[in-house]
């Protein structure tokens, strides 16, 4: 042992000797990679300090009234009654003949009522595509690109990538990599939607299918869980007003969270950190 | 200098590794999904007795729909004391559930029972609806279903049924001698009660808007005609006095009208009644029987059926008779159009060889499809949302006909509880 505390003895020694000859820039360099830890420490743990909130907060609540009697025609204040010619009959099933008295409800939350009326006998025009709403979570820094740009976009961020090193073998990349890039990517693609196909059960029975696309982010931790909580990107209908692509965008949320922690190739963490966008459309689901 | 330059830089891209590692975005599109039922924790109500019976209601509503799988009570690991804290989501996770419903009763000084109730998204840990009710403490079921519908709409996004009330037809008796009642339970199969005593057959029991008045066919006195029945009064009442059969009832949606079918030498044409004035307006002339008129919900177009072509099929026209249409041609026959709630669809009954079965259609007559596999399964009608349908089933061998509901997507065909065989459905609007 105390060979091996020696060296490590004089070590010190000489590394403070040196800092007295350097000392300006070993004292510097040290602070500044002291506060790096620091400062990469409190970045790791903010989003475990974000979810340990312990207070409890304000659930809020719609207070909704309901009278003691049912008014079942509105036009007409009176309790329900059967005729009693008719009921006076013994029935020889377990019926029971009452006057019910049956509650007034005012449902504080009147849903806009969303049945259509839509022209009836006049053939359905070739439905069109829908259009995607950027939704208020969208990142101002993160553009929405068209579908038609982001596989080419992606490929020139790997591309990119891969020339940074001084070393990279640029020629190599751009003549044989592209394609090898190209399979491996749509290989995590598909394993992304095999996976998320078995957890995503979208409202199909809503009347419009056109509202149901939604867009997603999605950043998953080397493991495949869940980084940090999926932001709704966009949504062909209006998720904030319309209660079905609200529906739709809660239904993919929750196949994002259940499907966790997603089984990806660990060495190729750097092409799926980061599902932007994970875009959910039902329409073929729904023989659209 | 230089060198502090290089400790400086590397420092940086120390930084900016935390910060952002450097990594590519990946779309991915997905297109199909597997549609299952979502699972739901509901917990007893606390406080008053009735909340273990209110939850348990609710619980069977929900599960009932084909939507919902309403967790057993018995795996759960988190007890709610308070349902005015956020519950332990994790507890829920734990158990695979998704949505989480808490609550509680507490009787009032007053008598009444005030009943709170929370529904949560397990995932996001957030509350996604928070209603409190008050009401008698014999309403405690109605209250049940009315949190149902909230639940449902919460996360369908479609408005609730279970609030709702059934007609339809009560069968007893042997087949030679089969007596038929009007009868009325809630949607859930609860509180069935007899309307008329089975002195004489009734047929095709249909709603008003207002679930106040029932329409229906009454063989009283040994003539077939429209009755009105008001639910309040229990009064009957004959519709017109004409000299010939009158049948097929439906209800205008602003419920001021009702179309029926009126037949005359043989020969049945749609009419229209006006019920304030009782006035009636002819709609079809034609030769071949036209009948099953149903309105759409905006009022402005009928759907009816008739063998004008040769075989029973569905028209259409305008609700003033005009521009008179065939839109049916598939297999077989078809009739019994009924117009959807929210009209995007009209359900009908298909009839191909032998078989009879249950259909959408677009109201232009495109995209039909047969949702049921019963062997005699006819008569659909509209759950309020237009989301599902109930329908008579006849099983072969003849043991009687029940009450089956089924979605519009074809899937979670259920039996309807009704005491004994049953037929006719009629589906209420929502109670107001």
């Amino acid at each position: 042992m105390s060979h091996a505390l020696a060296p490590r003895r004089n070590s010190v020694a000489v590394v403070t000797g040196l800092a007295n000859r350097r000392s300006p820039f070993a004292l510097i360099g040290a602070l500044l990679l002291h506060a790096a830890l620091i400062g990469a420490t409190l970045f790791t743990f903010a989003h475990t300090l974000d979810i340990t909130d312990v207070s409890p907060p304000v659930v809020p609540v719609d207070l909704v009234t309901i009278a003691d009697k049912t008014n079942i025609a509105p036009t007409v204040q009176r309790q329900m009654k059967y005729h009693e010619q008719e009921i006076t009959q013994p029935a020889p099933s377990p019926m029971q003949v009452q006057t019910p008295v049956v509650p007034q409800e005012q449902q504080a939350e009147a849903a806009p009522d969303t049945a259509p009326s839509e022209p009836v006998v006049k053939p359905v025009p070739a439905p069109p595509q829908p259009q995607l709403k950027p939704q208020t979570q969208v990142k101002p820094d993160q553009p929405k690109k068209k579908a038609d740009d982001q596989f080419a976009a992606l490929l020139n961020k790997l591309t990119s990538q891969q020339n940074a090193p001084a070393n990279a073998r640029v020629a190599d990349r751009t003549v044989r990599g592209v394609g090898a890039m190209n399979a491996m990517t749509m290989d995590i693609q598909d394993a992304l939607r095999n996976q998320i196909a078995q957890c995503w059960s979208p409202p199909v029975g809503a009347p419009d299918p056109q509202d149901l696309v939604v867009d997603f982010d999605l950043f998953l931790n080397p493991d495949g869980s869940v980084a940090r909580p999926p932001q709704l990107l966009a949504s062909s209908g209006n998720a904030a007003s319309n209660p079905y692509s609200r529906a739709a965008a809660e239904a993919a949320r929750r196949a994002i969270y259940e499907c966790a922690p997603y089984k990806l190739p660990a060495d190729k963490y750097s092409v799926w950190r980061e599902i932007d966008p994970f875009h959910f459309d039902p329409r073929q689901m729904m023989g659209q | 200098m230089r060198k502090f330059a290089l400790a400086f830089a590397a420092i940086a891209t120390l930084f900016i590794g935390c910060a952002m590692p450097a990594s590519a975005q990946l779309r991915v599109d997905v297109t199909q999904g597997n549609v299952k039922p979502l699972p739901i924790a509901i917990p007893g109500f606390n406080g008053d007795p009735a909340g273990a019976q209110i939850a348990g209601v609710v619980r069977a509503d929900l599960q009932r729909s084909g939507l919902f799988n309403a967790l057993d009570p018995k795996s759960f690991v988190d007890q709610i004391k308070d349902i005015n804290v956020p519950p332990n989501f994790s507890d829920w996770r734990t158990i695979n559930a998704q949505a989480l419903v808490t609550g509680q009763a507490v009787a009032q000084p007053d008598g009444r029972l005030r009943v709170d109730f929370r529904l949560w998204d397990v995932f996001g840990e957030s509350q996604m609806l928070g209603q409190q009710y008050f009401t008698t403490p014999e309403n405690w079921r109605r209250v049940a279903h009315i949190i149902s519908d909230a639940i449902y709409q919460r996360i369908t996004g479609e408005k609730g049924y279970f609030d709702t009330r059934i007609v339809f037809i009560s069968e007893s008796g042997p087949a030679i001698n089969r007596k038929k009642r009007l009868a009325i339970m809630d949607e859930d199969g609860a509180n069935p009660q007899f309307l008329t005593n089975g002195g004489y057959l009734v047929l095709t029991p249909r709603f008003n808007p207002t679930a106040q008045m029932i329409a229906y066919l009454s063989y009283a006195g040994n003539k077939p005609r429209v009755y009105l029945f008001d639910l309040e009064t229990g009064r009957q009442e004959v519709l017109g006095n004409f000299p010939n059969m009158t049948f097929s009832p439906r209800f205008s949606p602003d419920g001021n009208k009702l179309a029926m079918t009126l037949e005359s030498g043989g020969n049945s044409d749609i009419y229209v009644m006006d019920l304030r004035s009782r006035s009636m307006s002819r709609l079809t002339s034609d030769p071949a029987i036209d009948t099953s008129p149903s309105f759409s919900p905006d009022g402005t177009h009928i759907a009816f059926e008739s063998d004008r072509g040769g075989s029973q099929q569905i028209y259409v026209m305008n609700s003033d008779g005009s521009n008179q249409h065939r839109i049916s041609f598939g297999d077989g026959r078809n009739g019994t159009p009924v117009w959807s709630p929210r009209g995007d669809l009209l359900a009908f009954t298909n009839q191909s060889g032998s078989n009879f079965h249950v259909g959408v259609m677009n109201p232009d007559g495109s995209g039909a499809r047969i949702i049921t596999d019963g062997w005699e399964d006819e008569g659909p009608t509209w759950a309020p949302n237009g989301r599902l349908l109930m329908f008579t089933r006849t099983e072969r061998g003849g043991r009687g006909s029940q009450i089956w509901s089924v979605d519009i997507t074809g899937r979670n065909e259920q039996r309807v509880t009704t005491p004994g065989s049953a037929s006719d459905p009629a589906w209420s609007p929502l109670i107001q």
